[in-house]
């Protein structure tokens, strides 16, 4: 792959400026040519995930001034997402650092495909198996089971996990994060048959077993799915099965 | 390339993932072209939820919910515009459509006795309003994708509708730019479905995703299809200052209060009954006032306040607004106020379509928010519009099904030369060197539609905003963009937007001074009483030799006669 080129430019802040802003800003008064996706602006659709100051993050919910101010979190490791993206020198003081979402091809600019992404969201079979034939109204289900499904049905899909995922950097077969937490919403899924089929569906090295719990996926969330817990609690059920 | 399907479906959101399905159920080959990867459409915000009179829940003094009360509610909140025919399928369809949606496996919030919950809304006489937490579009959405996934339905994903292809009066198919390779793809269908959404975006302030721009229904008028009252546009009160980002009625549910620069309940003024939980355009309304007045902060805008609710309160019943309100505006409503300020939210108005779905183009239909079916007349209640795409996504898709059995596929000639224009007309675009600027023109754009065609409404403005819209879309023959390239170019993409975009703000200026009454959303200052027996009637636009022109059709009554509209 030929070595990306980076530019500067210099935005005109007001309180509250998101990257995404930054970034329409640039495009439509600097360089239209300028690529990066986008939809929601509000931090719900998952189209804007990139690399910004080397933690993945949506653009949209990323306040440029809070990116000055405090430079890499560390709350993520910065060794492991330093793996991920290119080793470039940037002032935190005064730039913001914007590079496309790692482990996925670059398509152009800040655009990558997520093809890979979305093929092993496929793989995973993430279409609902109920137990039964349907009733005439709805299934019963109690609210704390929703309660916790929700805390997986809420993933966005925006690919932040798998680009922190050092295991992702070093394995391009592994399912990633994203999938598994996926996989594992229908495997806890109540209305679905009682079995083991979805978690032996993730039962293979590239599956559950290749995680390797650095737990960057939850920490980089912006809706806080813990993919880590679901990969670990399928782990422990698959343990205590054999 | 040419691609052939029985029935392409334009569109990746909830309305279109939901014909999609019953198309393949039914044994038709059918694809779906999305301008977004489809979990990316604006379905996807929704936050409120899906009415339905399941009745799970009773109302007051024990009273069971009907279809009947659903549909009630819905023509009051209408203004008496919407067609009640339209309106009790919808409502009769809705309780097997929310059930429909937990059957392929959408996770709703539950009450206690595990069945699906349901609160109050809006304009509502009952607690009818089934939801997911307040992510009810995120969990629609993705269940809808996950079985277009499981059927293996293909998907053309970030292709962007470049025209509607008509031969010999009949829709055969249509031509999409592919954005990431920049190629012109044709597609031959029996039948084409437009699930495009709304057109929020030809306002500088909505709420709207930024992909919401109409191309839908103003390819569709172009294509000889009519527009139907496209001066119907809603405003949200309580939209975050400087994104917009919407901030729900629910925080005035549980007792927010809005406050003007002095500090004043101004809501008390405006309505002393209700104040704080007026209908949605009672309170645009007064908060526009307000801010003519002088009495909003310098750029315009309010305060929301929710800090005598106490952090216990905040953070249990409104965790996702505070969220946005930090996210988006640095402010902890816990020990701050949000700046808020009224914002497009919803388009009432769009392609006319029959009771099937179908517009006056064979082989050519519309459902969802870009078409006008009319199920919300002159103000969408809370709570409709999630319902509308569902429930229509799947009767549109059977009527369609129905349809084809008696259509062949045509040649592909017609494709092939509608690729080849397209073709010259991106090249065209693409090679113009010198000229006027895009994103000015849009800025315009936006700007002037506020400005003439918003919450309040004068003739005199009005007329100088469509004259704007007029000279706006004389620049853009002349514009020129610095990306000359024809892959992944989103300039180019912004353009063929911004062009249809100015179509559409022209049909909403003329249905908006042609109707010289007040109804719903369309306030006149000018004319600030309901006038049925001049205008109970639909506005329609044609586009006839590149001119615009106005005309009426009746509204279908029915079940319930047109009475003042009081909450």
């Amino acid at each position: 792959m030929e070595s990306p080129d980076y530019d500067t430019f210099e935005v005109d802040p007001h309180p509250g400026m998101t990257v995404l802003s930054a970034l329409f800003q640039i495009q439509e008064k600097y360089d239209d040519s300028l690529a990066f996706r986008y939809s929601c602006r509000g931090a719900v659709c998952g189209t804007c995930a990139m690399l910004i100051n080397k933690v993945p993050r949506l653009a949209c919910r990323s306040q440029v001034r809070d990116l000055l101010k405090d430079k890499v979190p560390e709350t993520v490791a910065d060794e492991d997402i330093s793996m991920a993206g290119e080793d470039i020198y940037w002032n935190p003081e005064e730039e913001v650092l914007v590079e496309p979402l790692p482990h996925l091809p670059v398509i152009r600019d800040l655009v990558v495909d997520m093809e890979l992404f979305f093929q092993y969201y496929r793989f995973v079979e993430p279409t609902f198996r109920p137990a039964g034939p349907d009733p005439e109204k709805e299934r019963l289900m109690d609210p704390g089971a929703v309660k916790e499904l929700g805390v997986y049905t809420n993933c966005i899909l925006c690919g932040a996990c798998h680009a922190a995922c050092p295991v992702v950097g070093e394995n391009p077969e592994y399912l990633g994060p994203a999938a598994l937490a996926k996989l594992y919403r229908f495997h806890i899924d109540p209305r679905e048959a009682e079995g083991d089929s979805r978690l032996e569906k993730g039962d293979i090295p590239n599956g559950w077993w290749a995680c390797e719990s650095y737990g960057d996926c939850y920490q980089v969330c912006p809706r806080n799915v813990p993919p880590i817990i679901a990969i670990r609690q399928a782990i422990n059920q698959l343990n205590k099965r054999k | 390339m040419i691609h052939q399907y029985d029935v392409i479906l334009i569109g990746g959101g909830l309305t279109g993932l939901r014909a999609a399905l019953q198309i393949k159920d039914a044994g038709l080959d059918g694809a779906v072209i999305s301008k977004v990867h489809p979990l990316r459409s604006h379905s996807v915000a929704a936050q409120g939820g899906m009415n339905a009179s399941l009745g799970n829940v009773e109302g007051e003094g024990g009273v069971k919910d009907s279809w009947q009360n659903h549909a009630y509610d819905t023509v009051k909140g209408s203004d008496y515009l919407a067609d009640q025919d339209a309106v009790e399928l919808m409502c009769r369809e809705a309780p097997r459509t929310v059930i429909e949606l937990e059957h392929m496996g959408t996770v709703w919030s539950r009450l206690e006795n595990g069945k699906i919950a349901q609160r109050p809304f809006g304009g509502a006489g009952f607690p009818r309003t089934c939801y997911a937490a307040d992510r009810t579009g995120h969990n629609a959405l993705h269940t809808l994708y996950e079985n277009v996934v499981g059927r293996e339905i293909p998907v053309y994903e970030e292709f962007y509708l470049t025209s509607l292809v008509i031969d010999e009066g009949r829709c055969v198919g249509c031509t999409a730019l592919e954005i990431v390779t920049g190629e012109v793809h044709g597609f031959l269908a029996r039948a084409v479905l437009l699930a495009t959404g709304g057109f929020g975006r030809i306002y500088d302030r909505s709420t709207n995703a930024l992909i919401n721009t109409g191309e839908g229904a103003s390819l569709a008028l172009e294509a000889g299809a009519q527009l139907k009252d496209m001066e119907f546009v809603q405003f949200h009160p309580t939209t975050l200052y400087g994104t917009n980002i919407l901030i729900t009625e629910g925080a005035r549910g549980e007792g927010g209060i809005l406050l003007n620069k002095d500090g004043e309940r101004f809501m008390e003024g405006y309505a002393p009954r209700t104040r704080d939980l007026a209908a949605r355009d009672v309170i645009s309304r007064a908060m526009e006032q307000e801010i003519a007045e002088g009495r909003a902060y310098p750029g315009g805008y309010l305060y929301l306040d929710l800090r005598h609710l106490g952090p216990d309160k905040i953070k249990e019943r409104l965790p996702g607004i505070r969220q946005i309100a930090m996210d988006f505006a640095g402010v902890d409503p816990i020990e701050e106020k949000i700046p808020v300020q009224p914002g497009q939210h919803y388009s009432m108005g769009g392609v006319d379509v029959d009771m099937g779905g179908a517009t006056s183009i064979p082989g050519l239909y519309a459902a969802g928010e870009c078409a006008c079916i009319s199920v919300h007349g002159a103000n969408r209640l809370g709570g409709n519009s999630l319902l509308e795409t569902v429930v229509f996504g799947r009767l549109v898709a059977d009527k369609i099904i129905e349809d084809v059995s008696s259509i062949n596929f045509t040649e592909e000639e017609p494709i092939k030369t509608a690729m080849i224009n397209m073709d010259i007309k991106i090249g065209d675009i693409l090679s113009r060197e010198e000229g006027e600027h895009l994103f000015q023109i849009r800025e315009a754009m936006t700007h002037t539609m506020s400005q003439g065609f918003g919450i309040l409404r004068e003739k005199q403005e009005m007329q100088e905003g469509l004259q704007e819209i007029k000279k706006l879309q004389k620049q853009l023959p002349r514009v020129s963009l610095q990306n000359s390239k024809r892959e992944l170019n989103q300039a180019l993409v912004r353009f063929l937007e911004l062009e249809g975009m100015l179509l559409l703000s022209e049909a909403v200026a003329r249905s908006a001074i042609a109707r010289e009454e007040s109804r719903g959303s369309h306030f006149r200052t000018d004319y600030p009483e309901r006038d049925d027996i001049n205008f109970l009637k639909h506005t329609l636009i044609d586009l006839k030799d590149d001119e615009m022109c106005v005309s009426y059709k009746p509204v279908k009554l029915g079940m319930f006669e047109p009475e003042e509209r009081v909450y």
